[in-house]
Parts: C-alpha cells; sequence; structure tokens
C-alpha cells in the first residue's frame, strides 16, 4: 500500500493485513494497525494471543506469511535494513551481555545501530543518566537487581534515538518502583515524538499509557480505538461479580428471564461453579431482582463485587474469558 | 567492517572478564604436560647407590669396587664404602640400590680356586638399577673364572711365594701374563668371525621423547580453548542479545567475523603462552616462534568454527556442551596430546594424524624440529585456512537459519 510523505510524516508505523501461520496454526490473522509519531499505540491479549508474534514481525525476526508491516515508510521485508535501522526493540526477555559494564552495553547496541564518535558518547551519557545507572556505568549487569537490568535493558533499545519503538512486555517481573520508572521513561520517549508500540496483558497500563488500543485474542484483532473509544463501547455499564455456589443451567435460565422481563442491557459475561459476572448499567438498583433470581434457583450468594466497566470489562465481553487467563 | 571489529572489541572486553576460565585452559595442559614429561619424557640418566662391604681389603677386592665405578657404569652408580650393619640398615630403607659384601679372605680363595661366597642384596623396590648391578656382578665373576683359567700358572706361583716377589720375579709373571695374552689376542681382538659392515642409511635426529609431546599439550591448550570460545554463541542466545543483534540493522557476518577474529586472538594468547613455555623448556630456536604461533592461532580459529557450527546443531545449550566435551577427550587421545603419535604403534599413528588436532600437531612438530624459521609447507596452511573459513560459512548459515532467532 503505497503511503504518501505528508502521510509517512504522522503515520510511522503501519500494519496490514498481517498473518503469520505455524503450519495449520495461525499464530497472527489478518490484523491492521497504525500509529503516529508521539503516540503510544497500546497491543492487549492474553499470553498466546499473537502479541510477541506480531512484533516480531514487524521487527524482523519472523518473515510474514502475507500482508506487511512498515517502519517509517520501510517494508520490513523488502527493506529490512532501513526498517530496523528505524525501530528500537526493548524485548520481554533481557537481552543484555552480563559480563559487560553497563556503559559497554549501551555503546555496543548504539554501534550496532550505527552511532559511532562523540554522538555516541553523549547519547551514552545521556541515556545512562536517563535510566538511573549514571553511578553504575562500570558495573557488570550481572551484578544488577532486576529492576536495573529491566532499566538497562530499555536503555539499549532506545540509545539510538528511534523514531519508533517496539516494547515487548516491558514490565514483566518488574517491581512497582521499577515499573513506575518504566513508565516515566516511556512517556518521555513519546513526548519526544516516538510512536511506540506496547504489548502488555495489563489492562491498567494500557489504561495509563496507551493513546489508541487494539484488543487480539486468538492472532485476531477483536477491538480497536482510542481507550476513549473502547470505553464508550461498554456504555455506563457495571461489573457485578456473585461469588457462591450455582448451578450451571438453571442460573443462565434465571439470568435470561431477568433479561426478557426487560433488564435488556443486562449481560451475562461469565458463569463458573463459585461465580457469576454480569454487566448492566444501574446494576444497585437491580441487585434485589438478581439475588431473588439466582437465589431462586438454589444458588448460595457468599460475596457480592460492584464496581465500573473498564477494557477488562471489554475484553471479558468481546471473549468471555479474564486477560490473564 | 567497522561493526566487526565492534564485535571483536566486545568479545575481548568479556574475555577479559572471565580469567578464570583462560587459567583452566592454560593450567590443565602444562599440569599434564608436566606430569607427563616428568614421568615419561626426561633426558635424565637414573642413578643409584651401590653400597659395598670390602671386608678383604685385597687388590683384588678393590679391583671389584673399581670395576662398578669405572666407565658408563660409573655414570650409572655411585659406590659407597659402608659398614656391615649400616649397609644392610641402608639397603632395608631404601636409600641405595643394592648392597655388595666381600668376604674377608675372598683373594686367597679365588688364587686358590676354592670356593668362595659374594652376597648382594638388592633393592627391591627398584627394577632397572638392582638388575644392572646383578649382571654387571655376575660378568665380573665369569670373567675373574677365565682369568684364573688363563693364568692359573702364574697365579700358582705368586700364591707358593712366602716373601714379597722380588723385581726379577715380578717382571718374570709380567712377561708370561704379556705372552698370554698375545697370543689370546687374536683370537678375543677381533674376533674370529669376519663380519662386513654395511652403513646404514643416516638416520634422522631422533627427538627427545618430551619434545615429541609439546605439539600435542599446546594442542589440548588450544581445544580446550577453542570450545570453552564456541560455548558462547549459546550463551548468547540464552541471554537474547543474538536474537538483540537480528533486530539490529547490523550484519550477522560482521558479527560473526568480529567472533572469529577475538577467539583468533584469544587462541593465540593462550597457546602462545603454552608455546613459549616449551620453547624456554626444549631451548628451541625463537626464529621458529613466529610461524608455530601463526600457525596454532589459524588451527584455533578453524577448530573453534567447527565445535561453534556442531554445537549450533543441537536444540539445547546442555546437550550441546556434553557433546562438545565427549568430543573432545577422543581427540586429545587420538591426536597426541597424551601420547605422541611418533611412539604410538602405526595403524594408531596414522589414524591420528587424520583426527583435526592431530594433524594440526603433526605440522607444529614438524615446524619446531626443522632447521628452517617457515618449516610448514603451503598445503599445510591450505588445508587448515579452508578449514577455517568453512567452518565459519557453517556458523553463519545455522546463525542465519534460526538459531539467532529462536
Amino acid at each position: 500500500m503505497p503511503y504518501s510523505d505528508t502521510v509517512w510524516s504522522v503515520v510511522m508505523l503501519n500494519v496490514n493485513e498481517l498473518s503469520k501461520n505455524y503450519g495449520d496454526f495461525v499464530a497472527v490473522d489478518r490484523i491492521s494497525f497504525s500509529a503516529g509519531k508521539g503516540q503510544i499505540f497500546g497491543l492487549l491479549g492474553p499470553n498466546g494471543a499473537g502479541k510477541s508474534t506480531t512484533i516480531n514481525c514487524i521487527a524482523g525476526l519472523l518473515k510474514p506469511t502475507s500482508g506487511h508491516a512498515a517502519v517509517a515508510g520501510h517494508d520490513v521485508v523488502s527493506d529490512g535494513k532501513a526498517a530496523r535501522g528505524n525501530l528500537g526493540v526493548v524485548p520481554q526477555e533481557l537481552a543484555l551481555y552480563e559480563d559487560l559494564p553497563a556503559v559497554e552495553n549501551l555503546r555496543f547496541w548504539g554501534k550496532a545501530y550505527g552511532l559511532g564518535g562523540p554522538a555516541l558518547e553523549q547519547r551514552v551519557t545521556e541515556v545512562l543518566e536517563y535510566i538511573g545507572l549514571n553511578d553504575r556505568a562500570k558495573d557488570l549487569p550481572k551484578e544488577f537487581s532486576g529492576g536495573m537490568k529491566r532499566r538497562l535493558n530499555f536503555g539499549c533499545g532506545i540509545v539510538h534515538r528511534p523514531p519508533v519503538i517496539l516494547l515487548d512486555e516491558p514490565t514483566v517481573g518488574v517491581d512497582p518502583q521499577s515499573r513506575a520508572r518504566l513508565f516515566d521513561m516511556v512517556e518521555a520517549e513519546r513526548d519526544a515524538g516516538a510512536c511506540i508500540l506496547y504489548t502488555t496483558h495489563y489492562m491498567e497500563e494500557a489504561e495509563r499509557l496507551c493513546d489508541s488500543l487494539a484488543i487480539i485474542d486468538h492472532g485476531k484483532l477483536i477491538a480497536q480505538g482510542t481507550v476513549e473509544e473502547l470505553r464508550a463501547k461498554l456504555g455506563a455499564h457495571d461489573v457485578l461479580q456473585l461469588s457462591g455456589h450455582f448451578p450451571v443451567e438453571s442460573t443462565k435460565q434465571a439470568i435470561a428471564a431477568l433479561i426478557e422481563r426487560g433488564n435488556a442491557d443486562l449481560e451475562f459475561l461469565a458463569q463458573e461453579e463459585d461465580s457469576i459476572t454480569l454487566t448492566l448499567s444501574n446494576a444497585s438498583q437491580h441487585l434485589p431482582a438478581i439475588f431473588e433470581a439466582v437465589t431462586g434457583t438454589g444458588g448460595n450468594v457468599t460475596e457480592t463485587s460492584l464496581r465500573s466497566a473498564n477494557l477488562e470489562t471489554l475484553f471479558l465481553l468481546l471473549t468471555g474469558k479474564e486477560l490473564r487467563e | 567492517m567497522t561493526f566487526a571489529l565492534t564485535s571483536f572489541k566486545k568479545d575481548i572486553a568479556r574475555w577479559r572478564q572471565d580469567y578464570l576460565a583462560t587459567l583452566i585452559w592454560i593450567s590443565i595442559p602444562l599440569m599434564t604436560g608436566g606430569l607427563i614429561t616428568t614421568l615419561m619424557g626426561s633426558d635424565v640418566k637414573p642413578h643409584g647407590t651401590l653400597l659395598l662391604v670390602d671386608q678383604d681389603q685385597t687388590f683384588l677386592s678393590e679391583l671389584i669396587v673399581g670395576a662398578y665405578s669405572a666407565g658408563e657404569l660409573g655414570e650409572l652408580l655411585s659406590v659407597e664404602e659402608t659398614g656391615f650393619d649400616e649397609g644392610l640398615e641402608r639397603v632395608n630403607n631404601g636409600e641405595a640400590s643394592g648392597l655388595l659384601i666381600i668376604p674377608e679372605g675372598f683373594a686367597t680363595a679365588f688364587m686358590e680356586s676354592e670356593p668362595v661366597t659374594l652376597v648382594l642384596r638388592t633393592n627391591p623396590s627398584q627394577t632397572i638399577l638392582p638388575g644392572i648391578i646383578q649382571n654387571v656382578t655376575e660378568i665380573l665373576l665369569d670373567a675373574g673364572f677365565y682369568a684364573h683359567q688363563l693364568f692359573s700358572d702364574e697365579i700358582e706361583t705368586l700364591t707358593s711365594m712366602t716373601d714379597d716377589p722380588s723385581d726379577a720375579q715380578v717382571a718374570a709373571i709380567a712377561v708370561a701374563i704379556q705372552n698370554k695374552m698375545e697370543s689370546v689376542a687374536p683370537k678375543l681382538f677381533p674376533p674370529v668371525i669376519e663380519i662386513e659392515i654395511i652403513e646404514p642409511p643416516p638416520a634422522e635426529p631422533s627427538q627427545p621423547l618430551a619434545l615429541l609431546f609439546m605439539p600435542g599439550i599446546i594442542l589440548m591448550a588450544v581445544l580446550f580453548s577453542a570450545n570453552g570460545l564456541a560455548g558462547d554463541f549459546w550463551r548468547e542466545r540464552e541471554q537474547g542479545t543474538l536474537r538483540r543483534i537480528v533486530f539490529s540493522p547490523a550484519r550477522i557476518s560482521e558479527f560473526l567475523a568480529g567472533k572469529a577474529l577475538a577467539a583468533t586472538v584469544v587462541i593465540g594468547i593462550v597457546g602462545g603462552i603454552t608455546l613459549v613455555l616449551g620453547f624456554l623448556y626444549h631451548g628451541i630456536a625463537w626464529s621458529k616462534l613466529p610461524a608455530s604461533l601463526i600457525w596454532i592461532a589459524v588451527s584455533g580459529v578453524a577448530l573453534f568454527a567447527w565445535f561453534a557450527a556442531l554445537q549450533m546443531l543441537f536444540s539445547n545449550r546442555k546437550t550441546a556442551s556434553v557433546f562438545s566435551m565427549m568430543l573432545v577427550f577422543p581427540l586429545l587421545m587420538a591426536g597426541g596430546s597424551f601420547f605422541p603419535l611418533a611412539v604410538m604403534p602405526g595403524w594408531i599413528a596414522a589414524i591420528g594424524r587424520l583426527s583435526p588436532n592431530g594433524f594440526m600437531a603433526g605440522q607444529l612438530t614438524t615446524q619446531i624440529t626443522a632447521s628452517t624459521a617457515w618449516a610448514i609447507g603451503l598445503q599445510g596452511w591450505l588445508i587448515v585456512i579452508t578449514g577455517a573459513v568453512a567452518g565459519l560459512a557453517i556458523c553463519a548459515w545455522r546463525l542465519r537459519a534460526g538459531f539467532a532467532r529462536a
């Protein structure tokens, strides 16, 4: 798909009908999205949804089965070297030389992206300060804490000042303090004009950081838009979770009867042996009717939880399962 | 090629952190070489002590003492006269190779053809020197018997004298002995059998055993370091840096070139240290060092490349590492690191020379024993350089074919 220079000045990352198959297994199924300069685009989904496969296709690690991806106007397959040159990747797993001082790690990865001379030295100094490791610059990463390693891992991905950054679940296994620091760094890169693709299965991270989102499950995009647009899809719904013991079929029938009796916006999200999750507007007003319906089937409610709907609810609504399953 | 230099510097900096591995690569071959040289390869002749209790104290007994100290036997044995009790105690304590007791009246008995017993007690904890002492004693006794037969008249004349012989009597006996010696000389010197002496073709000068061990020991250090460095591809894969290289615009071929260059330098240093120690120990001409050093560095990078290529064929690091180590020890055995090819049975040596390190050690032997500074032929250089290039090409293929992406 050709793009004019004007369009590319805004759209830095474009994924178009991208698919990746492993034999009969479809890991990524014709997904399309785009992200612009100074924007954080979130790719949300549970483990195994296809997020990392998508990232690996964009980064040039995997060749797409079909479709295209372009970074700053460079196709990742036909113009791979230029695409990779505009890309900074912060992989999910640490990718550091544990036996090379932190400053040497940054220098090495800077040189791998073509930096050199005073420009490299200046940038390395900046990044060390930025990731809070300037006082540990000459220490080996194997002596660092997990959070410090994560920060260095991030620094190595952005040392060449890439216009497009891929962050693959950067907060997995990170303590709250380091997580907050990483959020600050991501936002600072965004403010400096970078286009960021951020994958996560933590909905609260996506809600805090991302300007727009795509939700992916089983390799398919099931929803896409800004955080506000996606929230709007939920309307003013609440999420009601009842815990206890419930007979499956008769409880479903009782809830269906409630819907037929005029509770049109009541939706059944999920049911297990020990919990029922429902979504509806003004849930507090309907609680007595719902309790009556559920206990009438022989169910026993031991705990009630009522909260406003969020992106997690949307994911539950769209897929019928929790994001972290 | 700028990134190749960056990759090289990075690996050298990482290698400097891992000084313990380098110490092991050097110390194991040196310890092995030292032990083997001490046990088998030393050029020092064995030397022992013969304790002698001379209770006779006559001219004849002193003649026997002198026989043990004369000529090449004197280089093997120190003869010490001692008392009976002390001598017995010392030989029982293993402080001497043997104890020879010449009893009182030995000379008289010999002259008068009467039975007499020499007592020889040997040290059971030694094998070679006591055997030599026993054989020499038996030869001396045989020689005494024949001398007695040959000069029986003169001995009888001497023993029948009651007073010291006059000068005229001594002269007469000496002349008689001289005449008998002259009469038997043609039969004894030279032997009556005529021997046609055929000059053998000039043999190559034999090399000391310890010198023949040296190339195998150096190749042991090279093999250890090449195998250890080859494992770095798996280390890089497990720490995610190989994937990160693929993410970057840097070329895999330059990354590999830098790694190979670093391996060449590290193996050159490790092998170079063992090489210099070998040159010092054996007093090899320093003019042969440059070619030897380049040879082991190039050989090392070839071994590094093949070990790396093999390790990258396996699906996990543990299997790759175990297989690699399992390969190293048979190679060391076959390639002459524990037994020089020169002392192996012919067919085993032929197989050993076909092993990569056996070939490399053989060429190094040629280099250090030849009279010229550059003795390895063009064919040898071509084989090892081709091997290195082929191994690196396989490594590049494996890295691109998915090893780096996993």
